[in-house]
C-alpha cells in the first residue's frame, strides 16, 4: 500500500477546537487513506478525544476543513456523517442499556433515510441475520438476549464495536477499544480488527494507550501533545522520536503504565 | 405455570382478550338504544366512559414523547388547550359547525407544536420540562388577555349538543386508534425503533445515524395533533370554555401521573394507567371526599416508590414479552428457553 498516491479517506486540514483560552487542537493537519489502519496516541488530555469528537461531528470544528471521501464534513451533522460511512466508538461506552445485547446491534443497523418520508418505513428484513453473525464474529453469542448494562466492560466495549460495524461502514473510529479489557479479550479484539482490515477492507483509526496493540496493528502512528500534531511515522519511527518519548513518555511515565 | 404463560403466548391470548374488551366497549351504548326502559347504560355512565378514553388517548399521545423520546413534558395540555379554543372560537364566534372547527383546533395545535418544539425540543432533560411548564401557563395568560377572540377570563358558551352515545364513539374510536398507531409505530417502522434508540441514549444514536431533532420534532408534532382533537372534543361536550378549566395544570400532572402508574414507555402502559387512575378516583372520591387528594397522592407515592417502571414496566420487558413468564420459563424448563422467539419481536 502506497498511502501518498491514493485519495485520503479522511483528512484534516488545520483543525482547531477551542475551549474558553484552553486550545484543545490547534492546527492538526492529518490525513487517512483507504485501507490503513491508523493509530492515534498521546498523553492524557492532549486532544485525542477531541479530535474523535470533531471528526465525528458530536463537536463542532472551531478553525479548519475536514473532508470525508473527498467531500467537506464541517458543517455536517453526526448523522449525515453516520450515513456517509463514518462509524465510531466512545471512550465511555456509549450503549442501549436497557436493551438486550441483540436489540441494541438492531437499533444501530443501517437507518433508511434522513427525511421524515423515510420515518415510517417497515424496518427491513435480513437485519438480524446481520446483526447475530456480528454478535458471532464478537463471540458474543452465550450472552446475546443479556441487558446490555449488566454485561462486563470487555463486552461492553465489544457489543460497541458491533454496533459500529453494523450498518458497514468504510471507516471506523476506535476510542480506547482496549482500555479496562482483560488481555485474552484484547487479542479477541485485534484479531477482529486485523480480520476486518484484510477480509473486508474496513479503515481503521485508533485511540489507543496500548502501545503493543499499536505496534502490532498499526501501518502509521500520529502522535497529538497538547492539542498539537507532534509527530508521525510508522510504529517503529514513533517509538524511537525523541520529541515523542519526551512527551508520552517521559514526562509522567508512572501514570501512562497505570493506564495501560 | 409455565405452562399457563406459553399457553397464553402461544393462542395470541392477549390479542383476543384485547378483541372482545374493544367489541364489548363498542357494544355498551347499544343497550341503552336496543332496550331503553331497563336503564341497563345511563348518559352518566356513557360520560365516566367518555372522559376515560380522552385520558386513554391523551397519555397514549404524551407517553409517545415522555416514554420512548424521553422527554417529559410538563406543558402537554397547552395543546388540549389550544384545540379547546381552536373548536370553540371557530363555533362560538365564526358560527362554523363543529367537525370542520374540530380539525382546524387540532390544526391550530400542530402548528403550534412545531414551532414551540422546534426551540423546546433542543433542550435536554429538565429544561425542556420547564420550558414546556412556561409554555403552558403563558398561553393561559394569553388566551385571558386576547378577549375580543377567546371571550378572555369570562370564556366561551358554545352551541350546547348532548349526545352522550355520539361523543361515547368519537372518543373510543380515537383512542382505538391512538393506541393501534402507537403500538404500529413501535413495533413495526424504523421510526419508533429510532424513538427508542434517542431515548436510550440521544448522542449514541445521533452517532448511528439517526437525525434526532427531525424525530423528537415529528413525533412531538403527531401528539399535540392528537391531543388537539381532545380538546375540541372536550370543549364541544362540556359547551363552555374559561381559561382556568382548559389550562389546569392538573390536566397535565393527571398525564404524567397515569403513564408513570401504567408504565412510561410501554404501549399498554398509557391504558391500564388511564383505566386504574379515572376508576380509582372516581371511587375513592365517592367515598372519602374530604381525603380522596391525600389518598390519591399516598398511592401515587407508594407507586413511585414501589413500582418505578409502572404497572406493565414491571411485568413485561420494553419488546412486549413479559418478563416474568420469561423468568419462569428459564426457571423451570432450561431446555425450552422462549427467549430466542421473542428477539424476532425485535426490541
Amino acid at each position: 500500500m502506497n498511502p501518498a498516491s491514493a485519495e485520503p479517506l479522511l483528512a484534516g486540514h488545520n483543525v482547531s477546537k477551542y475551549f474558553g483560552g484552553l486550545a484543545a487542537l490547534s492546527s492538526v493537519d492529518f490525513a487517512v487513506y483507504p485501507g490503513e489502519i491508523m493509530g492515534l496516541i498521546g498523553p492524557n488530555g492532549s486532544g485525542k478525544t477531541t479530535l474523535f469528537d470533531c471528526l465525528s461531528r458530536v463537536q463542532k470544528v472551531d478553525k479548519g476543513q475536514i473532508t470525508f471521501k473527498g467531500e467537506d464534513i464541517t458543517g455536517k451533522k453526526p448523522y449525515q456523517v453516520a450515513h456517509m460511512g463514518l462509524a465510531r466508538t466512545f471512550q465511555v461506552v456509549r450503549i442501549y442499556r436497557k436493551l438486550s445485547v441483540l436489540e441494541n446491534m438492531l437499533l444501530s443497523r443501517q437507518w433508511g433515510g434522513m427525511g421524515v418520508i423515510h420515518l415510517f418505513r417497515r424496518y427491513p428484513k435480513g437485519i438480524e441475520e446481520r446483526a447475530r453473525d456480528l454478535i458471532h464474529f464478537l463471540l458474543l453469542d452465550p450472552i446475546i438476549e443479556e441487558q446490555a448494562g449488566n454485561l462486563s466492560g470487555g463486552q461492553q466495549r465489544l457489543l460497541e464495536i458491533g454496533m459500529a460495524l453494523m450498518p458497514d461502514p468504510d471507516l471506523i473510529l476506535l476510542d480506547e477499544a482496549t482500555s479496562g479489557i482483560n488481555p485474552t479479550l484484547v487479542e479477541t479484539i485485534k484479531d477482529r480488527i486485523v480480520e476486518l482490515n484484510k477480509k473486508h477492507s474496513k479503515t481503521f483509526l485508533l485511540i489507543e494507550h496500548n502501545i503493543q496493540f499499536i505496534g502490532d496493528l498499526c501501518s502509521r502512528v500520529f502522535v497529538l501533545n497538547y492539542g498539537e500534531m507532534l509527530a508521525e511515522g510508522t510504529p517503529d519511527e514513533i517509538m524511537n522520536n525523541e520529541d515523542v518519548i519526551e512527551a508520552y513518555f517521559g514526562m509522567d511515565g508512572s501514570d501512562d503504565e497505570f493506564d495501560e | 405455570m409455565v405452562r399457563l404463560v406459553s399457553f397464553w403466548q402461544q393462542y395470541h391470548l392477549g390479542r383476543w382478550a384485547l378483541i372482545i374488551v374493544a367489541l364489548a366497549l363498542f357494544a355498551l351504548p347499544l343497550a341503552q338504544i336496543i332496550v331503553p326502559e331497563r336503564k341497563l347504560v345511563t348518559n352518566s355512565l356513557l360520560f365516566s366512559f367518555t372522559q376515560m378514553f380522552m385520558l386513554v388517548t391523551m397519555a397514549s399521545n404524551w407517553n409517545l414523547t415522555g416514554g420512548y423520546t424521553g422527554y417529559i413534558d410538563f406543558g402537554h395540555a397547552v395543546f388540549f388547550g389550544l384545540g379547546a379554543y381552536g373548536t370553540g372560537v371557530l363555533m362560538a364566534k365564526a358560527g362554523w359547525i363543529f367537525f370542520p372547527s374540530l380539525i382546524v383546533g387540532a390544526i391550530v395545535a400542530l402548528i403550534f407544536a412545531l414551532l414551540i418544539g422546534s426551540a423546546t425540543l433542543r433542550l435536554k432533560g429538565p429544561y425542556f420540562s420547564i420550558a414546556m411548564l412556561g409554555t403552558f401557563v403563558a398561553m393561559r395568560e394569553i388566551v385571558r388577555v386576547i378577549k375580543p377572540l377567546t371571550g378572555g377570563g369570562t370564556g366561551l358558551t358554545l352551541p350546547p349538543y348532548l349526545n352522550r352515545p355520539l361523543f361515547y364513539y368519537v372518543t373510543l374510536i380515537q383512542a382505538v386508534i391512538v393506541v393501534v398507531f402507537v403500538w404500529w409505530l413501535i413495533k413495526h417502522t424504523e421510526f419508533g425503533q429510532s424513538l427508542i434508540a434517542i431515548r436510550e441514549d440521544e448522542v449514541g444514536a445521533e452517532m448511528r445515524g439517526i437525525n434526532a431533532t427531525l424525530h423528537k420534532i415529528t413525533i412531538f408534532t403527531i401528539a399535540a395533533f392528537s391531543t388537539g382533537l381532545v380538546g375540541g372534543l372536550w370543549a364541544y361536550q362540556n359547551t363552555f370554555i374559561d381559561p382556568d378549566i382548559v389550562f389546569i395544570e392538573s390536566r397535565t400532572l393527571d398525564l404524567v401521573m397515569i403513564v408513570m402508574l401504567g408504565g412510561l414507555g410501554t404501549i399498554a402502559g398509557p391504558v391500564l394507567g388511564a383505566v386504574l387512575l379515572y376508576w380509582m378516583r372516581d371511587i375513592i372520591w365517592a367515598n372519602f371526599l374530604q381525603f380522596h387528594l391525600i389518598i390519591q397522592g399516598l398511592v401515587l407515592i407508594l407507586i413511585v416508590l414501589f413500582l418505578p417502571e409502572g404497572i406493565v414496566g414491571s411485568i413485561s420487558d420494553r419488546s412486549g414479552g413479559t418478563t416474568i413468564g420469561r423468568l419462569w420459563g428459564r426457571y423451570f424448563t432450561a431446555e425450552e428457553d422462549t427467549a430466542p422467539e421473542k428477539a424476532e419481536v425485535g426490541p
